[in-house]
């Protein structure tokens, strides 16, 4: 009775936990991440050409703030003023009182007094709201240089940490919801242990056809013309999609019990889900990322969405072949016969049981992944493909850089950033790694 | 053993299939018109009727050239209402058009009888001799103005599919005939509305929702893995041999065979790959084992550190620096910039020593970039395998025994070390093929990876695709000489099952 007390004590999250703060460089690069996740958060607010907080001709205004593009002012004479935020020319304008952001720049916009390559140590110049043009003031310098347009550097980096990380977080949020739920399936499942009648199995095939026939090829000729409207028509319409796609395969799996009843399709047969899926793995690491991604990002339309969707598509093998792995060990388990013998449908013994004990694995496949994501991301914006032209990205900053060595910011500080974004998520990989599986230790 | 490999390769079939599936399907969805592409669109002025039927002309001889005038599969799914045909309209807006139209009323025969009839329509320009006589007296430059205008009209509305746009060019289209001398056209015009009236009258939407499955046993896929000809020996084929003899089609970009624009790029991408694995391989081995048998020692903490930066470094950020410093004049100027030999060339019967020794300020910096990626990733890997290694009970035993420190490591722990090692080659092959795009672009080195890029930028989807298919496949035969020569090397594995 003591020794189970003793086990039921041990927390294997909380072993974890304490193994990894013990690991100071993964520790370190969890608040590094933190840093950079609320930078990515708050960009608008760090780096951002409109003040936050202006009081203009007795006005107190809040453009930083603001979800509308023009300010209707009315002036002491009656007469109104009317302000279009994002060109209004804020640092020349005559302010009562203001407060700037921390960088006082927006990206893409471009301070033609410092166009062409300003060094971040060289003399730049400012227009004050008198008219004159002297040296820049300190508080309005571009600490890192400008590009040949005058963009600032700064704020084109902090910017664009927001589109790396949501690159980089929200395609591994999709290659890991496609690879746990198919390296959870493969390895609970193997090949031999998802029975169905052969009635069923047929039936459901046919359902399947005939789901995607309704939900999609009928209405074919809507989705692509939402996908020329707007994204959320498209998604309006996806969604649409995706109901009656659901629904039809739930009237064939509710039809298909009734068909297994009839007497020669009564027999049962199993399903491969291991082969099917192994396979599916097999295929996808058989062709180089790299030249796979690129084709098809070549033949998508470039927006960042798109980048997510390819990369997370084809990047959730190794979450799976991890999961699968720990599935193929968890599924002896005693409290999994238990909950079998118990009558637990298979669904909720997979997710709610089976699946939080071995999503370790997968979590350092994911950390792994989210680097490697944002290399890929980087080195396509690098390229120019797949990525819309008009985004600062931190690739399309190098990118911009080769056009003239003479502006090593250019090159640099992106570098730099996009190192150590990589680098703190390998260092985490690898304290997962070192904190969920000490054999694994080195 | 060779049961083993004879199961591999099975295996291997669908997966080839899966293969040139995913190219195929990349390449079938694909922005823009191929035909179009092909197709000089430059062209104006002179007659209207002998220029179109030239185009078409065209047209036509490339959408068979090109095999779009086939189905796309083995089999489709499609709707009772839509035909079976209407792949063999080979202008991708009227497709488009007709199936739409189809879609909305369901009755293929009419709307085929309302198609044929703009036909009609539209070749009836073709045979209008404009003179002073057919002109009853108004001026003839009006006359063909009214032709041209009435042409564009005409074409534009076989691909029309909205109903109100389709009303609205009839409407144009009768404006323009009540002039007298339009009665040859407008009479075809006639017919045109009478056919549409048809269909809207005969609409039978509900076919719609009723699928057909059709096979085509000759189909696009087909004809591109097999060639037009016998699909087993080749022979009789016109326009291709197919993938499956190495016919990857014609780049839209070069114009030129695929294959052969391969075959001469593949030489540098192959060339890097080798040279930088063998340095990496060289450098990373001896380190992976020094650092793993004095684990924790300073050495070990500096080179992992080193390792580990390298590791998370983009190779892209590198190579762009490399240049900035070494190939830049206001900086270093050591090497020159891009490119893997001198612009004008060698002169004739320059011997072997010249030519390399030429080439070989231009190859430093493209080969410290290559090997800095792979001996990062080879270390790690090296340091990993051997420390596992060290822990085992035959290398205790070995040192019990009494054997040196120097035959214990090297004779009987690297040898089992190096087997992840191989694992590595297989990923070897496709890099070698696929070139490394990025560090290619940067580097002008005319490579693969090159060579994809600018197809990529150039819209060259065969090229693209052709590349993807090969690499794909030369991975899986690197995958199989890996497993095979991980079996030779490991007596423990037994694939005898």
């Amino acid at each position: 009775m003591s020794g189970q007390t003793a086990t039921s004590q041990f927390n294997f999250r909380q072993y974890a936990w304490s193994q990894f703060k013990k690991n100071k460089p993964a520790y370190i690069s969890l608040w590094i991440l933190g840093v950079l996740a609320c930078i990515a958060l708050f960009a608008p607010l760090i780096a951002n050409d409109q003040p936050l907080y202006a009081s203009y001709k007795g006005h107190m205004l809040f453009p930083a703030f603001s979800f509308e593009n023009v300010y209707e002012l009315e002036l002491e004479n009656g007469s109104i003023e009317k302000i279009q935020l994002d060109i209004a020319k804020w640092k020349q304008m005559k302010l009562e009182s203001v407060l700037w952001a921390p960088v006082p720049y927006a990206p893409n916009r471009s301070d033609y007094l410092n166009s062409d390559y300003k060094s971040p140590s060289g003399e730049q110049y400012f227009q004050t709201p008198t008219g004159e043009i002297i040296d820049m003031p300190a508080r309005f310098r571009h600490y890192l240089g400008t590009t040949e347009k005058g963009e600032d550097v700064l704020s084109g980096l902090i910017h664009a940490s927001r589109i790396s990380l949501t690159i980089g977080i929200l395609s591994m949020g999709i290659a890991t919801l496609i690879g746990l739920v198919l390296g959870a399936l493969a390895g609970y499942f193997g090949d031999n242990k998802l029975r169905t009648t052969r009635g069923q199995f047929y039936t459901f095939i046919v359902g399947l056809v005939l789901a995607y026939y309704y939900a999609f090829m009928l209405r074919g000729d809507m989705l692509s013309d939402a996908i020329g409207t707007s994204g959320a028509a498209l998604l309006l319409q996806l969604l649409v999609s995706i109901l009656i796609f659901t629904a039809v395969c739930y009237l064939f799996i509710w039809i298909g019990k009734l068909v297994g009843k009839l007497p020669l399709l009564r027999s049962t047969r199993n399903i491969p889900v291991d082969s099917f899926i192994s396979r599916m793995i097999e295929i996808l690491i058989s062709i180089p990322g790299m030249v796979l991604i690129i084709s098809i990002a070549a033949v998508a339309k470039p927006s960042i969405v798109n980048l997510m969707l390819i990369i997370g598509l084809t990047r959730w093998t190794g979450i799976a072949r991890f999961t699968r792995a720990e599935f193929l060990k968890i599924k002896n388990l005693e409290y999994i016969q238990a909950g079998q013998s118990l009558g637990f449908s298979e669904a909720r013994i997979i997710f709610k049981h089976a699946l939080p004990n071995g999503v370790a694995p997968a979590l350092v496949a994911i950390a792994f992944g989210v680097a490697a994501a944002i290399l890929i991301e980087s080195s396509l914006s690098f390229l120019g493909v797949g990525v819309p032209p008009d985004v600062v990205t931190w690739g399309s900053l190098i990118s911009s850089g080769r056009q003239n060595y003479a502006a090593w910011w250019l090159v640099i500080f992106p570098g730099l950033a996009i190192f150590v974004t990589v680098a703190v998520y390998n260092l985490l990989g690898e304290g997962l790694r070192d904190a969920t599986d000490p054999k694994l230790k080195t | 053993m060779l049961k083993y490999v004879l199961r591999r390769i099975l295996v291997f079939i669908p997966t080839l299939i899966a293969i040139t599936l995913l190219g195929f399907v990349i390449m079938v969805s694909a922005p823009g018109d191929p035909v179009e592409r092909m197709v000089s669109a430059a062209q104006s002025g002179g007659e209207i009727g002998s220029q179109t039927a030239n185009q078409i002309e065209q047209k036509k001889f490339w959408s068979k050239k090109l095999g779009l005038d086939l189905p796309i599969f083995y089999f489709s799914l499609n709707t009772l209402a839509h035909s079976d045909t209407l792949y063999r309209v080979y202008d991708r807006n009227e497709r488009n058009a007709l199936s739409r139209l189809t879609s909305e009323y369901g009755n293929w025969e009419a709307i085929a009888a309302y198609y044929s009839a703009i036909d009609e329509l539209n070749s009836a320009h073709g045979s209008i001799k404009v003179d002073s006589t057919m002109a009853m007296g108004y001026s003839v430059d009006k006359v063909k103005q009214d032709i041209n205008q009435s042409y564009f009209e005409s074409s534009a509305l076989k691909a029309t599919y909205n109903e109100t746009v389709i009303n609205a060019k009839l409407e144009t289209l009768s404006e323009i005939y009540s002039a007298p001398y339009m009665t040859i056209l407008s009479d075809k015009l006639d017919i045109v509305k009478e056919k549409l009236e048809a269909v809207r009258q005969t609409a039978t939407p509900w076919r719609v929702f009723v699928p057909v499955v059709n096979f085509y046993p000759n189909n696009q896929y087909h004809r591109w893995i097999f060639g037009d000809g016998n699909w087993v020996t080749g022979k009789g084929s016109e326009f291709t041999k197919g993938v499956i003899r190495g016919d990857f089609g014609t780049s839209y970009r070069t114009k030129m065979p695929i294959s052969e624009v391969i075959a001469t790029k593949i030489f540098w991408s192959f060339f890097f790959t080798m040279v930088s694995v063998v340095l990496g391989y060289l450098v990373s081995i001896p380190l992976g084992i020094q650092s793993a048998v004095h684990k924790d020692s300073r050495f070990d903490r500096i080179s992992s550190i080193i390792v580990f930066i390298l590791y998370s470094i983009p190779g892209f950020f590198a190579a762009t620096v490399l240049l900035m410093t070494f190939a830049n004049p206001d900086v270093l100027h050591w090497f020159p910039a891009s490119g893997v030999e001198p612009v004008r060339g060698f002169p004739e019967g320059a011997s072997f020593f010249e030519v390399w020794s030429g080439r070989f300020p231009y190859l430093i910096l493209p080969i410290i970039s290559y090997t800095y990626g792979s001996f990062a990733f080879l270390s790690r890997t090296m340091r990993v395998s051997m420390l596992e290694i060290v822990n085992q009970d035959y290398i205790r035993t070995a040192r019990a025994k009494g054997l040196s420190e120097r035959t214990v490591v090297y004779k009987h722990a690297l040898r089992n070390a190096l087997l992840p090692i191989i694992t590595v080659f297989a990923n070897i092959f496709p890099i070698a093929i696929g070139g490394s795009v990025v560090l290619e672009v940067i580097f002008t080195i005319p490579g693969m990876g090159n060579e994809v890029f600018q197809a990529i930028v150039n819209q060259d989807y065969p090229m693209v695709v052709a590349v993807l298919t090969i690499t794909g496949v030369l991975t899986l035969v690197g995958y199989l000489v890996s497993d095979i020569l991980y079996a030779v090397a490991d007596p423990r594995i037994s694939y005898s099952k």
